[in-house]
C-alpha cells in the first residue's frame, strides 16, 4: 500500500490494475476536477480500483477501468441496449444484463407526461442511457439525452440483436473506428447500435447482410486489426 | 419476483421475427444452411487438462473451474464435447454391485444428468428440471433399447457381482441442442472408458479379485454400435425444418423431434415431445437426413477416440510379462 501511494498516478494509466490498487491520490492533485467511470471508487483522498482491468484516461479528466466480461455493471452515462421485461405503473422493468433490473420511469421520454405513456410489449428492444447507478438501488435509465431530447434513444425496430462481451462492445465504439466495422462498411450498408452492456443490434435491407455483419463482429473478438480485415474480406468473398 | 425475472433468459421481439423471416429465405443466424450441423470437437481427459491450464493463465474464473475439474477428471472415460457454443462433459465410472434379481447375468447401465446454473441461469440448482429428465431419458433410451453396450459381458459372478456403469453428463454451457451434444459426450466417454480386470479366486472360486490398473491392463467396454441422437426443429410457418437448432432457435421453434440412429441406418429411438404436429412425410425426410448425419458423426467420434487411444498407447506402462497380481501381493507380504 505504502509504495503504491508514493508512485505517481500517471504510471497506472494504461496498465493492469487489480481490486484494491490505489490508482490516484487526490491530495497530490488539488484544484483539479476529475470524473470517475466504472470500476473506481473514492475513499477520502484515495481513488482505488474495484475490479481487475486496464486503467484508462481520456483528456481532460475522465478515468475508468476497462475489462471484458459477460455481466454488465451499470455506470452513469453509459449508453446501453435493454429489453423490456415488465411494465409497472411508474416504471418499465428493463433487463440490462446487469445484477439488477433497470428501472425506466414512464416519464423519461422526450416531452413525456402522464397522458402519453408509451406502450411497450414484453421483449421490446430499447436504446437507453443510464442516469443513476447507485449501490443497492436498481439503476435508473432514460430514453432522453441530458438535455431532455430524444436524440437516438428509444425502441429499435426490426433487425437482429446479439450478445457480446462488454470489452468487444467498447472496442466497437472506440474512435478511430474499429477495423471490422470499417472493413464491413466499405462493402455493405447496414445500421448498427452498440450498447456498452455487451449487446449489439444490427439492421440491414436483407437478412443475409445482417447475418454476415453479426458473425463478423462476433468473430472479431480475439483478432488483431489486420486479422479482422482479412476475415471480413474472406467472408465477403464467400457471399458474392 | 424480481430475482426470478433476472434469472430467466429472454429473446427480444426483434430476434424472434428476424429468425423466422431469415429462415423463409433459408438463412440461419449463425450462417448455416438449414440442414447443416455445427462443428463438433471432442476432447478427452488428459487433453482437457492441458487446455484448461493454458486458458487459466488468462481467466481467473476458469481457474476455479479448473481446480474442480482437476478433482473430477480421470484419464479414461471422460470426455468434453463442444457443439458450437454448447459444451457438455461426459464421465463414466464403474462399481461392483449385486445385479437386479430378474436379470442376474446382466450389468447395470445408468445415466445421470447435471444441469449447472453456470451453464444457463434458468437452470435451478438442486432438483433436476423437466429438460434434465428428458435429456437423460433420451440418451438412456438410445443406449439401452438398442443394446449398444453389451451388459452381459459386465457380469462377473451371476447373481452376485456385476459392474454397474454410471454415465454422468454435466452441462457446462447451453448453446442449444443439449440432447445431441450430451449423447455424443456419453458415447465418447463410453468408448474410452476402461474397467479394471477381474478374476475369480479363493477356495471355492467365488471370491472376486479386482486387479489394479498397474498390474493388469484395464479392459474397454464392448460397444456394438453408436446410436447418435440428431435433433430437428420445426417452425410454424411453411413447415420449415432445421437440423441442430441453436439456443435462439429453440426459443422460437414450434416443435422438436430427436431421432436416434446409428451409422448402419438402424433407427434406435425417436422422441417427439409436444409442440406442433409433424406429417409422416417430414418424419421420413428427417430420418433420411439423420442417417447421413449419423454416419459422419460416428466417424468423427471414432477418429477422436482413435487419436486418444494412440496417445494412450504411447504412454502405456511397461509390464513384465510374467508379473501377475499374486506375485505382487507375495512381494508385499
Amino acid at each position: 500500500m505504502e509504495n503504491k501511494q508514493s508512485s505517481s498516478p500517471a504510471s497506472f494509466v494504461d496498465s493492469t490494475v487489480v481490486p484494491g490498487d490505489v490508482v490516484l491520490d487526490l491530495s497530490s492533485m488539488t484544484n483539479q476536477t476529475i470524473k470517475l467511470g466504472g470500476g473506481l471508487r473514492q475513499d477520502c483522498d484515495a481513488i482505488s480500483a474495484m475490479k481487475a482491468g486496464t486503467l484508462r484516461f481520456s483528456k481532460p479528466n475522465k478515468y475508468w477501468i476497462e475489462s471484458s466480461q459477460k455481466r454488465y455493471v451499470p455506470c452513469v452515462e453509459d449508453t446501453i441496449l435493454g429489453i423490456v421485461v415488465d411494465s409497472k405503473a411508474d416504471n418499465f422493468l428493463i433487463d440490462i444484463k446487469g445484477p439488477a433490473m433497470g428501472f425506466l420511469p414512464v416519464l423519461a421520454f422526450e416531452g413525456g407526461t402522464r397522458r402519453n405513456i408509451p406502450k411497450f410489449e414484453v421483449g421490446t428492444l430499447l436504446y437507453l442511457r443510464v442516469v443513476k447507478a447507485n449501490f443497492g438501488m436498481n439503476p435508473e435509465l432514460s430514453c432522453t439525452d441530458a438535455s431532455g431530447k430524444a436524440a437516438e434513444f428509444g425502441p429499435l425496430k426490426d433487425g437482429y440483436m446479439f450478445e457480446t462481451s462488454t470489452g468487444l462492445s467498447r472496442k466497437l465504439l472506440s474512435s478511430p473506428a474499429c477495423p471490422v466495422l470499417e472493413a464491413l462498411g466499405k462493402k455493405l450498408s447496414f445500421e448498427i447500435a452498440v450498447g456498452l452492456n455487451g449487446r449489439v443490434w444490427v439492421n440491414a435491407a436483407s437478412p443475409d447482410t445482417i447475418v454476415v455483419v453479426a458473425n463478423a463482429i462476433m468473430n472479431s473478438e480475439c483478432l488483431s486489426g489486420a486479422q479482422q480485415i482479412i476475415m471480413v474480406d474472406h467472408l465477403l468473398k464467400n457471399i458474392q | 419476483m424480481e430475482g426470478r425475472l433476472a434469472n430467466s433468459w429472454r429473446l427480444t421481439v426483434n430476434d424472434k421475427n428476424f429468425i423466422k423471416t431469415a429462415l423463409l429465405s433459408e438463412i440461419r443466424i449463425d450462417g448455416r444452411k438449414p440442414f447443416e450441423y455445427r462443428k463438433i470437437s471432442i476432447k478427452f481427459g488428459r487433453q482437457l487438462l492441458k487446455e484448461y491450464f493454458l486458458i487459466d493463465a488468462i481467466l481467473l474464473v476458469e481457474a476455479i473451474r479448473c481446480i474442480l475439474l482437476f478433482c473430477i477428471i480421470e484419464e479414461d472415460g471422460s470426455s468434453e464435447v463442444q457443439l458450437g457454443q454448447t459444451r457438455v462433459m461426459g464421465m463414466v465410472t464403474a462399481q461392483l454391485v449385486q445385479p437386479y434379481r430378474d436379470r442376474p447375468k446382466e450389468g447395470i447401465l445408468s445415466i445421470f444428468t447435471e444441469f449447472s446454473p453456470m451453464a444457463d441461469p434458468s437452470f435451478e440448482p438442486g432438483r433436476p428440471g423437466e429438460l434434465a429428465v428428458e435429456l437423460g431419458r433420451i440418451v438412456d433410451r438410445g443406449l439401452r433399447e438398442s443394446r449398444a453396450v453389451d451388459t452381459e459381458s459386465l457380469c462377473i459372478l451371476a447373481g452376485k457381482f456385476v459392474w454397474a456403469i454410471r454415465i454422468d453428463l454435466h452441462i457446462l454451457d447451453n448453446g442449444g441442442n443439449l440432447v445431441d451434444a450430451a449423447n455424443i459426450a456419453a458415447l465418447a466417454a463410453l468408448l474410452t472408458f476402461r474397467r479394471p480386470e477381474c478374476s475369480l479366486g479363493g477356495e471355492d472360486g467365488q471370491e472376486v479379485i479386482v486387479h489394479p490398473p498397474e498390474i493388469r491392463e484395464p479392459l474397454p467396454l464392448t460397444v456394438h454400435h453408436l446410436p447418435v441422437a440428431i435433433s430437428f426443429g420445426f417452425f410454424s410457418n411453411e413447415s420449415i425444418l432445421v437440423i441442430d437448432p441453436t439456443h435462439n432457435e429453440e426459443a422460437v421453434m414450434g416443435g422438436r423431434m430427436t431421432t436416434t440412429v446409428n451409422a448402419n441406418g438402424d433407427i434406435c429411438a425417436i422422441q417427439k415431445s409436444g409442440g406442433e404436429g409433424v406429417p409422416r412425410r417430414v418424419i421420413m425426410q428427417c430420418l433420411q437426413l439423420a442417417t447421413s448425419k449419423a454416419a459422419s458423426i460416428t466417424k468423427q467420434i471414432k477418429d477422436a477416440v482413435e487419436v486418444f487411444n494412440t496417445e494412450r498407447a504411447l504412454r502405456k506402462i511397461k509390464r513384465h510379462p510374467t508379473s501377475t497380481g499374486d506375485d505382487v501381493r507375495e512381494k508385499q507380504n
